[in-house]
């Protein structure tokens, strides 16, 4: 598959999804919206990706909707309003119900409908020149999906600021370190994909069935009461006992050598059930 | 009140502060299935216990907590398996919230807390940590599921980072004092030797504050963690009017007013 406005590729066991449109801050115009489910989609079904890395081209890491396009013709995004309206997006892992890790790599600026993009992947560092900003109240929109996430996974009081003051103020990656948003600031900013490449390739040593069941059950307990969330995580952590990994781990670990994971079938079904 | 004997932990009271020990220290303090019936009883009878106001919980040896006896699993041909049903109904009794102990309760991190161990973070109401306490989550590194500890962490905490924790596994481990940073703990004793006088002394402030008022306000919080928030509040206002006409509402403002320690009212149950 190739992409107009994205660049997919596979380092070892770790796929990566960059914005590439770096002359429009990586904005998402009609194209890269397409692109994108299709990217995430063909990373998702590829069992030779165990982790994904997510980053921009260019100076900014994701700028959001392409407000230069929407200006020049307001039909080209008819779609997109439409998803919006019925929380139908498929912009993000998320979205796309991507089980598989994802890192953020956020590498420059990352504005407005950009925090879907660190809101919704499971683990996020970026350079230390990154900035956050949600300037949509700034233009007459109105921030909701990106900085509902955010509240729900970071201390709430610096969401709302951000959503309420606008274009007029940055946050910068230390302070979103201090957050809790991200958790790795790489400096100097040149080495931030080699670092992303390097977690990723820790996280692709374990089992990626027992990353699967731990990622949805962790997003799924967002969804719930706490009692409730632990009823429906106990079921998940008990649905891998007796997968092959669950002797393999131990065994491994006794032995000292790596594991040898049972790869993921694309369907999502749990293999090698003794 | 005596408390019954136990081979796998140690429960004992200094003052107004009870103290429950895990003491396994040769192997990390993993919880075999003989400590998980413990635990039971252990919280049980110091919520009963009229003298505790306030519970420490802490490791002896160089690990706090780390989760299931691994050895136990691997050794004796059950595994996991005599855990399916207890998991599978979340049916468990090893740490406070489990018990439903309205007590205030204190984790007193001493050392490496891996894996299970975050259960007793989670579940606690406040968490302090030697400076040398050291946080990691190797579940999936050993292909095991993370649900049940970091299901509760991340109501309590920035979630990215248990998020990582969770896909590192043992290929990372999180520091005192970023753990600081994060609002998971809220007190870093350096050195590390002087963790249990400074929990005890934090234990000793929070006892002298009003038993019932605490009751409440711990049923208050933790039930907000089940519901939206419009919902908590109007749950949380039962537990607010839950005290009025009680004796340390007017104790409280008394004592206060002639400048001495409130004699507050004995818990009764429930």
């Amino acid at each position: 598959m190739t992409y107009e406005t994205l660049v997919v590729e596979r380092r070892g066991p770790v796929g990566w999804l960059i914005f590439d449109r770096p002359d429009a801050g990586n904005a998402m115009d009609a194209a890269m919206f397409r692109e994108l489910e299709t990217a995430w989609r063909e990373l998702d079904r590829d069992s030779s990706v165990r982790v994904i890395v997510n980053t921009g081209n260019g100076p900014a890491f994701q700028t959001g909707v392409d407000v230069v396009q929407v200006s020049r013709d307001r039909d080209a995004l008819r779609e997109q309003s439409r998803r919006t309206r019925d929380a139908a997006l498929r912009l993000t892992a998320w979205h796309n119900q991507v089980w598989k890790p994802v890192i953020a790599a956020v590498n420059g600026v990352c504005a407005g409908g950009g925090l879907h993009f660190v809101t919704d992947a499971d683990v996020v560092i970026a350079s230390s020149d990154a900035t956050f900003v949600d300037p949509h109240v700034s233009l007459g929109q109105v921030s909701a999906y990106e900085t509902i996430g955010l509240v729900r996974k970071s201390p709430m009081e610096p969401v709302v600021r951000m959503a309420l003051v606008g274009a007029h103020e940055r946050v910068d990656a230390r302070r979103a370190r201090q957050l809790g948003i991200l958790s790795q600031i790489v400096d100097p900013p040149t080495r931030l994909r080699d670092e992303a490449q390097a977690l990723a390739e820790n996280i692709a040593r374990n089992s990626p069935a027992a990353m699967r069941i731990t990622k949805q059950a962790l997003w799924g307990a967002l969804e719930l009461g706490l009692s409730d969330a632990y009823r429906v995580g106990g079921r998940a952590l008990v649905s891998m006992w007796g997968h092959a990994d669950q002797e393999e781990g131990p065994r491994a670990f006794a032995e000292k050598r790596e594991p040898v994971w049972q790869p993921l079938v694309p369907d999502g079904e749990l293999k090698s059930r003794r | 009140m005596t408390y019954s004997e136990f081979q796998c932990l140690k429960v004992e009271r200094r003052g107004p502060v009870g103290w429950l020990i895990n003491d396994r220290p040769d192997q990390l303090n993993a919880m075999s299935a003989h400590m998980r019936d413990e635990f039971a009883v252990a919280w049980t009878e110091l919520d009963r216990d009229p003298d505790v106001r306030v519970i420490v919980h802490t490791g002896e040896g160089r690990a706090f907590q780390t989760g299931v006896d691994v050895a136990e699993i691997a050794g004796d041909g059950v595994g996991m398996e005599r855990y399916r049903r207890s998991v599978e109904e979340f049916d468990l009794h090893f740490t406070a919230w489990h018990q439903q102990v309205w007590k205030p309760v204190i984790t007193a991190v001493n050392g490496v807390c891996a894996g299970g161990g975050f259960h007793w973070i989670a579940d606690a109401d406040i968490v302090i940590a030697a400076s040398d306490a050291q946080f990691f989550d190797p579940h999936v590194s050993i292909g095991q599921v993370v649900a049940l500890e970091a299901i509760g962490l991340i109501r309590k905490m920035p979630v990215e980072a248990v998020m990582r924790m969770a896909f590192v596994g043992r290929h990372e481990r999180l520091s005192a004092e970023r753990a600081y940073e994060l609002g998971m703990i809220s007190q870093i004793v350096d050195p590390p030797e002087r963790l249990r006088e400074e929990a005890q002394a934090l234990a000793e402030k929070v006892a002298r504050n009003s038993p019932a008022a605490m009751r409440a306000t711990k049923r208050a919080l933790w039930g907000a963690l089940e519901l939206g928030l419009t919902d908590a509040c109007r749950k949380g206002a039962g537990e607010l009017v839950s005290m009025w006409g009680h004796p340390d509402q007017e104790e409280g403002p008394r004592a206060f007013a002639e400048k001495r320690e409130p004699a507050w009212q004995d818990l009764t149950e429930p």
